[in-house]
């Protein structure tokens, strides 16, 4: 080995002093970068691995640029850190392991939405028929808007009805803004949709069109207010009670009130489930 | 300097200090006795040594500066369990379905909580249950914290935080071991700790609540200002230590006592408690039971909250009522 080494120094000695020489002193050279070339192609074979000719790959070696090579030893450096790991509990924890059978799963795999579990197990029980996520659903064209005249029948105390002019959808916290009068006054009561307190949710009237802001906030303005909704609820009611009782009469007289009425389309037997006041 | 030799007022000087017409007396005068008491002088302190502070005395009343007295002044307010580690996911309400009332709500989520190392009294000097959660690549993990996880037989955790605890019973959830929601059970009181929101450097208005300076009436490109800081001479000329001024706002631990538990959800890892919880969503939360209420009689280990457990509770539970 020692007398390799010496003679592929003689040799690369040589072949660099003497490259531009004529032929015939070359000739001793050859063997000895013979044998450089083959100890250069054993100690790094990825720089020979295309082409296959004595000299190194000037394309591979560009392609191994520093970043890569920095790259690959890292991958190596990761690959022993995860296997030493892998080994270290292996055999310090064995019993432990075997005690517990299964690893926990990520928990945003099973829920990535809790908020909306939460949600869901909520409406379950306050809204089981659906009923009144669908009045409030924007997918629903038969949805109540803002501009619409809104009954809140509750559970203590006469119903109040009113414009709504604000809904707040936020999941189960859901609420909607009814501004009507009392006694002269212009009131304005936030209801919670699922509130328990709240019965019942019927649409009186639907807006002459539909309205062109989120809020209606305008109508706090005195020239825009729609002052008393009483007498729209009163011909409201005294239809609905004129349709009949009983639920199957009462939804085909809905629909025949509707058409009567014209303009207005009632959405009758709407169950509120509870309203909050604020 | 070194004791004076004893003087003998009785003996003669020596005797070439004499006269010489006295010398032939020396042999007829007799030595005095040997004195009977000590006859070393030196320099004596009046004052009696104090006793050390710190070594303790039996028949003296116990220190209250050890480690024990320590853990005995804690004990009360120690959970006797460990608690868990939260990210805060979201807020929304809760109807109550017989009175309707309505409860603001934090829905919190438990993501693979398993107990990392054990904190001993006669290792440690407390007792505390390390308690990781989450999930952290190996890569990004340094070989020590590897050991520290192997050794558990835990996957790598992205969050590692200790739950003190009052004895040797709290340790109930042996290392390695995965605890879910079912730890805490719905109607028990628990206190949440977490890293608030970062406000940045905010002025004294909004982070003190300063009053501020007025509109109009003159003022002058000074309307949000915290104004003086204190008086001048005669108050001393100097700013008070402690004086609420300007500065970083938020982004501190905060803790928020005696939040009820709302609703437990094994399945989804679903803790919701009643109120508000400090910091953004995602936070990571410490949730343990409330030290100012009464502990619950809640598992203090994973064998009371398995399937067959919880049933024989809820039988032990039913057949009385």
């Amino acid at each position: 080995m020692a007398t390799a080494i010496v003679s592929a120094k003689a040799g690369v000695s040589q072949a660099i002093l003497l490259a531009a020489k004529p032929p015939a002193t070359a000739a001793k050279s050859i063997k000895g970068s013979k044998l450089v070339d083959a100890m250069h192609r054993s100690l790094y074979p990825h720089l020979y691995q295309q082409g296959g000719g004595s000299a190194p790959n000037r394309k591979i070696r560009q392609q191994m640029g520093t970043m890569k090579r920095y790259k690959q030893v890292e991958a190596e450096r990761e690959a022993r850190k995860v296997s030493w790991f892998r080994n270290k509990m292996r055999t310090s924890s064995s019993s432990k392991l075997a005690a517990q059978p299964q690893k926990p799963r990520a928990i945003r795999r099973t829920c990535h939405d809790p908020v909306a579990a939460v949600t869901s197990s909520q409406l379950a029980v306050h809204d089981p028929t659906g009923a009144r996520t669908r009045l409030f659903d924007r997918a629903n064209p038969e949805c109540a808007r803002v501009g619409d005249i809104l009954l809140v029948r509750q559970r203590t105390g006469e119903p109040f009805a009113g414009v709504c002019i604000n809904i707040r959808r936020r999941g189960v916290d859901t609420a909607i803004l009814l501004r009507g009068q009392l006694t002269r006054v212009g009131i304005e009561m936030w209801y919670k949709v699922y509130s328990p307190l709240v019965e019942g949710i019927e649409v009186v009237q639907r807006a002459q069109r539909k309205a062109r802001r989120a809020r209606l906030t305008y109508m706090r303005k005195e020239k825009h207010d729609r002052g008393s909704v009483e007498n729209v609820v009163r011909v409201y009611l005294r239809q609905k009670a004129a349709l009949g009782s009983s639920d199957g009469t009462k939804k085909k007289g809905a629909a025949a009130a509707a058409a009567m009425a014209g303009g207005g389309k009632r959405k009758g037997n709407v169950k509120g489930k509870k309203g909050k006041k604020r | 300097m070194p004791p004076m030799p004893p003087l003998n007022w009785g003996l003669l000087p020596p005797s070439f200090l004499m006269p010489s017409s006295t010398r032939s007396l020396l042999p007829l005068i007799p030595l005095s006795a040997a004195p009977s008491h000590t006859t070393v002088r030196t320099i004596k302190s009046v004052n009696t040594p104090r006793p050390d502070r710190f070594a303790h005395h039996p028949k003296k009343p116990a220190l209250n500066s050890t480690s024990r007295a320590a853990l005995a002044r804690k004990a009360l307010t120690t959970p006797l369990r460990t608690g868990l580690l939260a990210q805060k996911r979201g807020m929304t309400a809760v109807f109550d379905p017989e009175t309707g009332r309505r409860t603001a709500c934090t829905v919190l989520q438990l993501d693979r909580n398993e107990v990392v190392a054990h904190k001993t009294r006669d290792k440690n000097g407390y007792w505390a249950v390390q308690v990781g959660a989450g999930h952290k690549s190996i890569d990004n993990t340094t070989k020590p914290m590897l050991g520290h996880f192997a050794v558990a037989g835990v996957e790598p955790k992205r969050w590692v935080m200790e739950f003190k605890v009052k004895g040797k019973e709290g340790l109930g959830v042996g290392v390695g071991e995965h605890v879910g929601a079912s730890w805490f059970s719905v109607g028990q009181w628990v206190d949440v700790k977490g890293i608030s929101r970062g406000m940045g450097f905010e002025g004294g208005m909004k982070r003190h609540g300063f009053s501020g300076q007025p509109a109009s009436h003159g003022q002058s490109l000074m309307h949000r200002g915290m104004g003086s800081a204190g008086g001048s001479q005669g108050s001393g000329s100097r700013v008070l230590p402690g004086k609420r001024m300007a500065g970083n706002m938020g982004n501190e631990s905060v803790t928020v006592k005696n939040l009820k538990v709302l609703q437990v959800d094994e399945a989804n890892g679903i803790v919701v408690v009643n109120g508000c919880v400090p910091g953004p969503k995602n936070q990571i939360i410490k949730v343990q039971d409330a030290m100012s209420k009464p502990w619950p009689a809640g598992p203090m280990k994973l064998a009371d909250i398995s399937p067959a457990a919880l049933a024989e509770s809820t039988e032990a539970a039913a057949t009385p009522a």
